[in-house]
């Protein structure tokens, strides 16, 4: 048991880093951003590049995590934005952002082709924590989830920018009377998001072993499911859905089937929004017009 | 059922590795959007005109026509040119011979677009509007259940390439298959790892149904032949992780993994088997796992050489050497002026079937006396079929000469001898091959024709 939660942690520790991403960008911007998985891949491929001219290994997250808040900040300045302007509503905007996760992911496989590639790092050797199996580069990357989650509560709770960021998500208009610059906290919310998104992209390639140019948006659903368990724009909720639906997958493939872990999950996930549809920290997700 | 791995067909020709279900049906088709919009407009050029290197209508009064029917469009278009190539080879062979009974033979492309339902529409058009339709090449697995009954109600003679094994045992008497059915894949994994002493096996298989099929028959042969399948695992798609499903390998203990998966499924789960475990298990593959993007996947995940020290790959045995083969790849490379760049077929078991299957055709029609599908469907047996006193020959030019001076003949084809059963199969041989550090595929050893035959009928 210990080791089948041991294994929940690992798979919950990418999990969360991009679900955290994922609720935040549409918590504080309004977009619910499909294209996020495809983004986390061109995250990956970037960091790929790198690793081609001698800048690979443990730098590669870090290479991801920027690719992926540059190019998040890219979308919404170029595209996002102008159709907010437009009034475009949300449900035009899921199109949208739709399209763009389609467009990028064939340009990933018009550039790169139908082909698998692998981000190189050594695992280094296997240690037994508690009773769970980890390598040393699973625990690392544990970690690095733990260190970027709590470094954005950090961010959340104690700084200015992270209470702007807060206000904007609980009442665009109202922060912006109070003087907060919304489109500057937007941008910021998108490039934070950003960076966690590419940095969950190469965790995740580092994680599988081997990636092509659909593997982040073969995990997007899983992503929102986290999202929407922990109250959609909810970090502190993300971070609880991820590790819920992380264990719960691999206790199903445990207990019951490997065939029918996702099947389990999301039955687990359904039944938890039977009890408490806001999902398990929300208070932000019932101002939010989702069902818009 | 998986092509054979040689084949360049595209990476999207294997089966659908199905992504976690996305958001409702929106998201669905992304990954292969660009793909499906070029077939889009394939198929309205298709449904315009016949895909090129094929001949473009029916037939002329002098000339007898093989339909390729194939997917040309759709996410299996790599078929058809594959079936196109070994088809254009035998015409060209048959037509430099002087004719089948004095006619030329022409191949003209149909496509099914994979599509059971399009293929229906296609195969009724088909037999209806073709004019000397001396036999068909195909159906293939995608559109095989459909449309086989369809052209034998026209009394057709057709060679599927269709890997179901709903056709072991058919009564459909115009049809014919020399690929191996899917289902023998596992009698012959199961040969391999018993003679090799791997008597505790793991069947380790993505949970879709091209997949599975593979399993049952692993099952009754290893078994059968002592072996123990001390776990069975099938595989949900694209998953982050397999982490449980590795320890439960692990602590199974096998000697050896049986497998056919996507490259993603393969990349991750052996990715966790070497770190959980500290090393790898030997495994063999089905020919689905002998494709280049599987083994580059996988290869980047675990190593070159730990894929090359671990893995053996199956896939139906065809000799690229042999008076027959020779035949068949001189043919091949004369006729690149309707198939292009042919030397990349020349080593595809698939195009020397189809190659042998329109050979066998017009080999019985010269035996019948008549180009009439009903008597050569009654002959492909008698010009294929091992028998004492027949006069063994590897082409077409032997083949008419050997008739012609009134002997019975046993044709061996491309990809070799054919043998069919009362169900007009015939099953062929496999080849293992294993994985080169430079990237190649080396063939290893063999489980030939007759080591299967008493397990799939003991």
């Amino acid at each position: 048991m210990l080791t089948t939660l041991g294994f929940g942690i690992q798979t919950a520790s990418v999990l969360a880093i991009a679900a955290v991403g994922f609720t935040v960008q549409f918590g504080v911007t309004n977009v619910l951003n499909l294209a996020y998985g495809d983004v986390m891949t061109a995250s990956a491929f970037a960091a790929y590049a790198l690793s081609g001219v001698g800048v690979g290994g443990w730098w590669s997250l870090l290479i991801g995590g920027l690719f992926g808040a540059l190019f998040s900040l890219a979308l919404n300045h170029f595209l996002y934005t102008p159709f907010i302007r437009r009034g475009a509503s949300l449900f035009v905007m899921i199109i949208v952002t739709i399209s763009v996760g389609l467009i990028t992911q064939n340009l990933l496989q018009a550039i790169w082709g139908s082909n698998f590639f692998s981000l190189h790092l050594s695992p280094g050797a296997t240690i037994h924590p508690l009773g769970m199996v980890f390598t040393v580069s699973q625990l690392y990357i544990v970690l690095v989830a733990v260190a970027c989650l709590l470094a954005f509560h950090g961010l959340l709770s104690t700084t200015k920018l992270g209470k702007a960021m807060r206000a904007t998500a609980a009442d665009p208009e109202l922060a912006r009377n109070s003087g907060i610059d919304t489109r500057r906290i937007t941008s910021l919310a998108w490039m934070l998001s950003g960076f966690l998104c590419g940095l969950a992209g190469v965790a995740l390639t580092l994680e599988i072993g081997s990636f092509d140019a659909g593997t982040g948006g073969a995990l997007l659903v899983p992503i929102i499911a986290a999202a929407v368990l922990g109250g959609v724009g909810h970090p502190y909720g993300a971070m609880l859905g991820a590790l819920v639906i992380g264990i719960a997958t691999e206790f199903a493939a445990t207990i019951i089937s490997p065939t029918y872990k996702d099947a389990v999950a999301f039955a687990v996930l359904i039944v938890m929004l039977l009890v408490r549809p806001q999902g398990l920290l929300a208070e932000i997700a019932t101002t939010k017009a989702v069902a818009a | 059922m998986w092509r054979a791995p040689i084949a360049p067909a595209s990476p999207e020709a294997g089966p659908r590795r199905d992504r976690i279900a996305r958001i409702a049906q929106l998201i669905a088709p992304r990954r292969h959007a660009l793909i499906a919009g070029v077939a889009l407009a394939a198929s309205a050029l298709a449904a315009c005109s016949s895909p090129p290197g094929t001949s473009s209508s029916g037939s002329s009064g002098g000339t007898l026509t093989v339909a390729a029917f194939n997917p040309f469009t759709g996410v299996d278009a790599a078929f058809g040119p594959e079936m196109v190539a070994g088809c254009q080879a035998a015409a060209h062979a048959i037509n430099a011979a002087g004719g089948v009974l004095k006619k030329t033979v022409s191949c003209k492309a149909i496509d099914t677009r994979g599509d059971p339902a399009d293929a229906v529409t296609a195969a009724t058009s088909m037999v209806a509007t073709t004019s000397n339709l001396l036999g068909v090449l195909g159906p293939s697995s995608d559109e095989a259940d459909a449309t086989a009954p369809v052209i034998n109600s026209a009394k057709i003679p057709m060679f599927a390439d269709s890997g179901e094994a709903s056709f072991d045992h058919t009564k459909l008497g115009y049809f014919w298959r020399i690929t191996p059915a899917d289902d023998v894949k596992g009698y012959a994994m199961a040969l391999w790892a018993v003679n090799h002493r791997q008597l505790r096996g793991a069947a380790v298989f993505g949970n879709d149904i091209g997949s599975q099929s593979n399993l049952p028959t692993l099952m009754k042969a290893f078994k059968q032949l002592g072996g123990k399948m001390v776990i069975t695992q099938a595989l949900a798609p694209d998953q982050s992780s397999y982490r449980t499903e590795v320890q439960a390998l692990i602590a199974a203990k096998p000697q050896v993994i049986f497998t056919e998966t996507s490259p993603q499924e393969a990349a991750t789960y052996l990715t966790e088997l070497k770190q959980l475990s500290g090393r790898l298990i030997p495994m063999i593959g089905t020919d689905g796992t002998l494709q280049p993007v599987w083994l580059g996947a996988v290869a980047g995940a675990i190593g070159k050489p730990a894929l090359h020290q671990y893995y053996l790959g199956e896939q139906p045995y065809a000799p690229t050497s042999g008076p027959s083969w020779s035949a068949y790849n001189s043919a091949l490379l004369a006729a690149g002026a309707v198939v292009p760049k042919p030397s990349q077929w020349s080593t595809d078991s698939y195009s020397m079937t189809d190659y042998d299957a329109t050979i066998a055709m017009a080999l019985a029609a010269v035996a019948a006396h008549s180009t009439s599908p009903a008597a050569v469907n009654a002959h492909i047996a008698a010009v294929t079929n091992p028998g004492s006193g027949k006069t063994i020959v590897h082409n077409y030019v032997e083949g008419i000469a050997a008739l012609r001076a009134g002997h019975q003949i046993q044709f061996v084809g491309a990809a070799g001898v054919i043998d069919f059963n009362q169900w007009h199969n015939s099953t062929g041989g496999f080849e293992l091959a294993g994985y080169a550090t430079n990237g190649n595929v080396q063939e290893i050893g063999s489980v030939t024709a007759s080591q299967i035959a008493p397990l799939m009928n003991p």
